[in-house]
């Protein structure tokens, strides 16, 4: 457990230190600008700000677990093995996602109107604001899976995971079978009628569907590092 | 200190129903060995390494038993990382459980010992090939290791970086772990190794019938021979007492394998008999090598030359030697010697008609 912290920070540090975090953070940060504005309905913009996390947290994966040349990687992969070598880049994927999502639900309570989106009842901010940060976390996990399915192990030409990656986004929002439509729905449900639940069910979902998308990136790696 | 790493019927190939790399391994590395692997380019070396290190899984079989600490050094280390050479080294010391301190602490000992502590503060994609090589020599220092392997990691380095490197190989070994390492100089350790494996490509050859003219084990190209399974001397016994030759007509009848002849003994206790009867060679040979009795260590060297080669000319007196008919070449002589024999077989004539090093082992004190 402690090596696989160590790792993490190690492709933490890498990333940071890399810049290559800058891309998937404009990303980010334009697609927010598009939607998001002062005055707008607190839920939908947290929704928006949930489902456009989606996609940047499978770049930052793919960033990651792409990050270190094989030599690099086989000298790490030689004191922890190969499969928890790829878990902790993937980990760090996910914390960077993490840092670029919890600002945003922030950024979001403050500027965003606490009432439903027809104007017409309040909203109250705290758990609104809970129920975005499952909606953050779900986007997460589901975006991490979709990078961890469509690169390095499973999918190795760069072209093909490149558009795979892609690809695969849009199934991952648009479905309604996915964790994260599901969380980002529940989201919009309750700005259009000024309730609010907490969307644990889908967060339980993203839970399901990231760790099974990590056993088999893992073993992968494992098997064929 | 009592670990051994197994390797059990292991091979690797890189996509499902490919041509192996490796295949039918069986050996057993043990604390406190030098194991050295030799063989031509392309014979599944750099696979063996990354087997034992743990880097690479087997497509077949199974490798037990490796310590918790292990280091990898691997063949070229052009790591373009964002890192400092000290940050780096920092964090993989971090991942093999040091405190952040401490990891700092080693990796500029580490940098310093080679010479390179002039760039810790230096990014390593800025950093040239040689200070490049001893940063992936020193991340594999870290901790320290219990197995360290190398894959030509002298190759790049400058030659008082070469010259501690062999140091500290001596070092680990002394202490109680097991060193395996791949280097293209013959001479490089040769005094110091518990053990030479040599590998052949294992679908190099081969008629698929073990029928036809048994191949002479003399023939100055061996690599190309036909693969013989893998032995490990002293720790299979059943198979210590095949002959260890790479050549042994039993190994005609498994054509996809590994060809190691294989001289192992402890470096402290003296060599298993069965497996210095193993050693004896394949063709014509006699018993080992018998006679006087001498004091303090020897020795053996095992050579391969052309069918009817002679020995070569310029060998130390105190060399007693043994030539078969198919270019079988063994050598008895003094540690102290070890490396003046050794120049005398490299430097002696152009390759094809010169001598071959198979296997260089320590004698033990009295034989």
């Amino acid at each position: 457990m402690r090596a696989t912290f160590a790792l993490t920070r190690y492709q933490l540090a890498m990333l940071l230190r890399s810049q290559r975090w800058l891309a998937p953070l404009l990303l980010y940060a334009g697609l927010l600008a598009v939607g998001l504005g002062a005055g707008r309905p607190l839920l939908d913009s947290l929704g928006l700000a949930a489902a456009v996390l989606l996609p940047a947290t499978a770049w930052l994966v793919r960033i990651c677990v792409t990050a270190e040349p094989d030599a690099a990687r086989h000298c790490a992969a030689a004191v922890t093995g190969a499969a928890r070598a790829h878990l902790a880049a993937v980990a760090a994927g996910v914390v960077t996602a993490l840092g670029f999502g919890l600002p945003a639900v922030a950024l979001v309570a403050f500027v965003g109107d606490p009432h439903s989106t027809d104007g017409r009842r309040a909203v109250p901010v705290a758990p609104a604001v809970a129920a975005g940060l499952c909606g953050v976390l779900a986007c997460v996990l589901v975006g991490a899976a979709v990078g961890m399915l469509c690169n390095r192990p499973l999918i190795r030409s760069r072209g093909i995971a490149v558009a795979a990656t892609s690809l695969l986004t849009l199934p991952a929002l648009a479905l309604g079978a996915s964790p994260a439509n599901a969380a980002v729905g529940e989201l919009s449900r309750a700005s259009a009628e000024g309730a609010v639940p907490l969307p644990w069910v889908p967060v339980l979902g993203a839970v399901a569907v990231a760790a099974l998308a990590a056993a088999v990136a893992c073993a992968v790696a494992g098997r064929r590092p | 200190m009592s670990w051994a790493v197994r390797l059990e019927n292991v091979g690797r190939r890189y996509r499902a129903g490919g041509p192996w790399a490796v295949r039918g391994v069986d050996l057993e590395i043990r604390a406190g060995t030098l194991v050295r692997v030799a063989g031509g380019n392309g014979g599944g070396k750099s696979t063996l390494l990354r087997l034992i290190a743990g880097v690479d899984a087997p497509s077949a079989g199974r490798v037990r038993g490796r310590p918790p600490a292990r280091g990898y050094v691997p063949e070229r280390f052009p790591a373009s990382l964002p890192l400092t050479a000290l940050d780096y080294l920092t964090h993989l010391g971090r991942i093999r459980g040091l405190r952040p301190r401490e990891a700092a602490r080693q990796g500029a000992r580490w940098l310093e010992r080679f010479g390179a502590d002039g760039y810790a503060d230096t990014r390593m994609r800025e950093l040239s090939k040689g200070s490049s090589q001893k940063v992936a020599v020193a991340q594999a220092l870290l901790g320290p290791p219990g197995l360290l392997v190398l894959d030509e990691a002298w190759t790049g380095l400058d030659r008082p970086a070469r010259a501690v490197l062999d140091d500290v190989v001596r070092e680990r070994t002394a202490a109680g772990g097991a060193v395996v390492f791949v280097d293209h100089d013959p001479s490089r350790l040769a005094d110091a190794c518990t053990t030479v494996l040599r590998v052949t490509p294992p679908d190099s050859t081969a008629p698929a019938v073990p029928a036809g003219p048994p191949v002479p084990s003399g023939s100055a190209g061996s690599a190309t021979s036909v693969g013989a399974s893998m032995s490990f001397g002293a720790a299979t016994p059943a198979e210590a007492s095949t002959p260890a030759g790479s050549v042994a007509p039993a190994g005609a009848a498994d054509p996809a394998g590994i060809a190691v002849p294989v001289a192992s003994a402890g470096p402290a206790a003296p060599p298993a008999p069965d497996a210095s009867a193993g050693a004896a060679g394949p063709v014509g040979a006699a018993g080992p090598v018998g006679g006087g009795v001498r004091q303090g260590g020897l020795t053996r060297i095992e050579a391969l030359g052309a069918p009817g080669a002679r020995v070569p000319a310029g060998l130390p007196q105190d060399v007693r030697w043994r030539l078969t008919p198919g270019g079988d070449l063994f050598l008895t002589v003094p540690h102290t010697r070890s490396d003046e024999v050794l120049r005398v077989l490299l430097d002696a004539g152009p390759p094809e008609s010169g001598w071959h090093i198979r296997a260089v082992r320590e004698e033990g004190e009295n034989r």
